[in-house]
């Protein structure tokens, strides 16, 4: 990204002191730096974010510049190297708390404490700070200090027991998942505190806890927590094919996914060529559809009809007749998509190691102006090396010289 | 009339107050964006009608009765599992979500309720809307026409693929989103077809959080140019960029993932294990060696970690079928939550798969004062998640339950409006203005 287009983008202006590690926390910070946020990444000096250490690495060969998930969570970020727990260091990165407008960090809550630069050490060198702690429990409550896996943390907090098959085992959702969206929270959750802080001068402490992000998502969790006030009612795995119409149906090439709505029952009938329940009174109306039988005999004609076509010819078809659904794609199908293809998501981003490789593209696009020349988001900015930055920002915003960055980092403190 | 969103009076004002903001947003995804919104001081006016009922957000369909409840299988979801005389109001589906936000009813199709479409976003900082392309066109939902009606109008629209491409008019839901993206090709049983791997809502989620994210940098940007700008977020390229280290896999070396289950590629064993009573089950995660160790002593097998199938991390990989039956012989007469608190307290990863009864229950929950007591007119008194994340410095709570349809007209119309009574009483009678649906409605 240019500083011509960074201009034109909403957050440009805002500098972000990034103390964050793993995934939730970067994530954050890489989506405000995706629309404008100048983001500081601060690293230990060595051996940088742990990340960097964790695949899937190119061509599968580990080393610190050579980790695609790095790679995709810090786009657009610089780093730098600092000790903070050498007093330099720790001195440094108070300067440049004084240069900021947001720090994010996403340690245990204990850590920053210990060092001293927590949001009281911070706010007293600048009162306007926002600064967004992100942490399995939370800054508080008998849990402050547990551990926590996406795994553990999406079981005690997010949907898992909805989610899989009824007789087996509850299932967690791929990979990180649960951390990217604590991260997408958590950067909502900044920008809406810079928001105030902007126009106060005063900066606040925003406290965001794994657990309660997803207690409080809407992925069924705070439907069926509702749910369970109002009748005791304790949810599980649905059935397979407990709802009419619905289910993930295996067809020529693959398997097809419907959720069929009330509404559309005669528009599914008809597309699977059963247009003769329509009018029948032991199918026309929601009550009489209700009958678990319906289900069944609902599901053995529409699997003749799915098995008999392929995911596109499935696709065209609920397109035409107005039903929910979609293909079960594999990565390939999707990074190689014709409609993702012609909305130009993907971008292609350039780096030392891998040369120009392919990443997944913006959450969200500015497009009421659409020309080409005044789309603000340009590609982005590959991930920063380890410690790459750490010369420019010091000079530049803490007047150090050469030579004194030079004597610290002999010193191990950056 | 004050805003029927009361705010206390003295307290430190709220991020958003003082934003209006249209929400034309339907089923999950969008009405999330909104809560959120909502929780931080936004005012926001849901914008529905008594002609058109938009299924899956007050309920399945409008008049879901006692029988339907129970035969669904799906239980909970009304007070005391009757939906009532407006079922629409009593639904747990839409009054989790629908906390301090207003309604007011307007029928879009008519001219004169274009008219109060004008009127309104004249009056409004924003609108978000998640809905398919085709019914925002029938409405006259658009950047072109209402930039033009208020320049400073920030837009965030949330379909599901965007607002161009060749699978522009599809029709989803946040599942179907997930399946076009490839997340079900990575999530499931090992061994397993897709078909087992039941049903991942993530999406909705995602698409909420990215969609405020949306918001407050096109407020942002207003402030900094002046000048209002359409958002737009397809909820499926939202959804992928959570998929980032998947995409980057298969373009840097060409792979693709099978099923895991609940295991990691690092860490071992990671596993959902049974325990007693029905259905329940405890999740862990033992990445160190130091937690493997302690792992072994809490579960009484100081044996493990000298066995040599177990001793170092890709042993236990090799032999991970073997590990979660012993896992699993001493989980399965476990109570998860006790269990989940002794391996906590002796430094092991650990979560009960909670339900709805272990969240209310808990004393991380109970200590944070994480949930908040609403009373809803037709719902009755009853305990909500709190707000999605706290500000130190800004106090936070929820103010009012989910609005009933048409609960705020008389706010909206008369006094952001400036409706004259007689404006009002034909609103009325031309079937605008109301708090139940169409008789057509079924």
């Amino acid at each position: 990204m240019s500083e011509m287009t960074s201009s034109l983008l909403p957050l440009s202006g805002v500098r972000v002191l990034d103390l964050t590690w793993h995934a939730a926390g970067p994530f954050a910070t890489r989506l405000l730096a995706d629309y404008g946020a100048e983001v500081i990444k601060v690293e230990r000096p060595g051996t940088g974010d742990p990340i960097r250490q964790m695949a899937p690495f190119y061509k599968d060969e580990p080393g610190l510049e050579r980790s695609g998930l790095f790679m995709s969570l810090n786009t657009n970020k610089k780093s730098i190297t600092l000790n903070l727990k050498s007093e330099q260091g720790r001195e440094m990165a108070l300067g440049l708390v004084e240069k900021v407008d947001v720090v994010v960090e996403n340690f245990a809550p204990r850590v920053l404490r210990g060092l001293r630069l927590d949001y009281g050490a911070l706010s007293a060198r600048n009162p306007g700070v926002v600064m967004t702690s992100i942490s399995n429990f939370g800054q508080s409550g008998p849990y402050r200090d547990w551990g926590g896996s996406d795994l553990t943390l999406y079981a005690m907090g997010g949907p898992m027991l909805n989610t899989g098959h009824v007789d087996r085992e509850p299932l967690k959702v791929a990979g990180r998942i649960p951390s990217y969206h604590v991260g997408a929270t958590a950067a909502s959750a900044t920008a809406i505190a810079l928001l105030a802080a902007e126009e106060s001068g005063e900066g606040d402490h925003i406290d965001l806890s794994f657990f309660e992000t997803w207690m409080g998502a809407i992925d069924r969790r705070t439907t069926n927590l509702l749910g369970y006030q109002y009748s005791g009612h304790i949810s599980t795995r649905p059935a397979v094919g407990q709802m009419l119409g619905s289910g993930i149906w295996p067809c020529m090439d693959g398997f097809f996914f419907t959720t069929l709505v009330a509404p559309r029952f005669p528009a599914m009938a008809r597309m699977i060529g059963a247009e003769h329940l329509v009018d029948n009174p032991n199918w026309s109306t929601p009550a009489a559809r209700a009958n678990p039988d319906r289900v069944d005999e609902f599901a053995a004609l529409a699997i003749g009809w799915f098995i008999e076509r392929t995911r596109s010819e499935i696709r065209d078809e609920v397109d035409k007749f107005g039903i929910y659904g979609g293909p079960i794609n594999s990565i390939e199908d999707f990074v190689t998509n014709e409609h993702f293809l012609a909305r130009q998501f993907f971008q292609e981003i350039d780096h030392p190691t891998t040369g120009p490789i392919t990443y997944p593209g913006y959450s969200f696009r500015i497009t009421s102006e659409v020309s080409e020349k005044t789309q603000p988001e340009g590609p982005r900015r590959r991930a920063p090396l380890l410690g790459e930055h750490t010369d420019e920002v010091l000079e530049n915003l803490l007047d150090m010289d050469v030579d004194e960055v030079a004597k610290l980092r002999k010193e191990g403190a950056v | 009339m004050p805003s029927p969103v009361a705010r206390d009076k003295g307290r430190k004002r709220l991020p958003l107050e003082g934003i209006r903001i249209l929400d034309f947003t339907v089923v999950w995804a969008g009405p999330y964006a909104t809560q959120l919104l909502a929780e931080w001081g936004a005012e926001i006016i849901r914008v529905e009608s008594t002609k058109f009922f938009p299924s899956t957000t007050r309920g399945m369909i409008a008049r879901t009765t006692k029988q339907m409840v129970e035969a669904s299988g799906l239980g909970g979801g009304f007070p005391d599992r009757d939906p009532g005389a407006r079922p629409w109001n009593r639904g747990a589906l839409f009054n989790a979500h629908g906390r301090n936000k207003l309604s007011m009813t307007v029928d879009l199709t008519q001219p004169d309720g274009q008219e109060v479409l004008e009127e309104l976003v004249r009056i409004s900082d924003g609108l978000i809307e998640n809905n398919a392309v085709a019914t925002m066109d029938r409405v006259g939902v658009s950047w072109e026409r209402l930039s033009k009606v208020n320049p400073g109008l920030v837009m965030v629209r949330m379909p599901a693929f965007g607002l161009s491409g060749p699978y522009k008019s599809y029709r989803t839901f946040g599942s179907h989103m997930e399946s076009v993206v490839g997340h079900y090709s990575v999530f499931g049983y090992p061994g397993e077809d897709p078909s087992s791997s039941g049903t991942s809502l993530a999406a909705d989620p995602a698409a909420g959080v990215g969609g405020a994210l949306a918001f407050a940098a096109g407020l942002r940007q207003r402030r900094r140019t002046g000048k209002g700008l359409q958002i737009e977020l397809s909820t499926a390229e939202n959804f992928s960029t959570h998929l980032g280290e998947y995409v980057m896999d298969y373009t840097m070396n060409g792979r693709l993932h099978e099923y895991v289950g609940d295991r990691d590629s690092v860490a071992a064993p990671q596993g959902v294990y049974r325990c007693a009573g029905d259905d329940r089950w405890i999740a862990v995660t033992v990445g160190t060696e130091e937690e493997w160790s302690s792992f072994c002593e809490v579960m009484g097998r100081p044996d493990l970690p000298g066995d040599q199938r177990f001793a170092t991390v890709e042993d236990r990989h090799a032999n991970h079928d073997l590990l979660d039956e012993a896992i699993t012989a001493w989980t399965r007469d476990r109570d998860p939550v006790e269990t989940m608190n002794v391996l906590q307290a002796a430094g092991v990863r650990a979560g009960a798969v909670m339900n709805e009864q272990d969240a209310f229950a808990d004393p991380q929950l109970a200590d944070r004062a994480y949930w908040e007591e609403l009373s809803h007119p037709e719902a009755g008194m009853h305990l909500h998640p709190g707000v999605v994340w706290r500000a130190e410095r800004t106090p936070n709570r929820l103010e009012r339950a989910a609005p009933r349809l048409g609960e705020d007209n008389e706010y909206v119309y008369r006094e952001l409006l400036g409706f004259s009574d007689n404006r009002y009483a034909r609103f009325e009678e031309l079937g605008h203005i109301g708090m139940d649906y169409d008789e057509s409605i079924p």
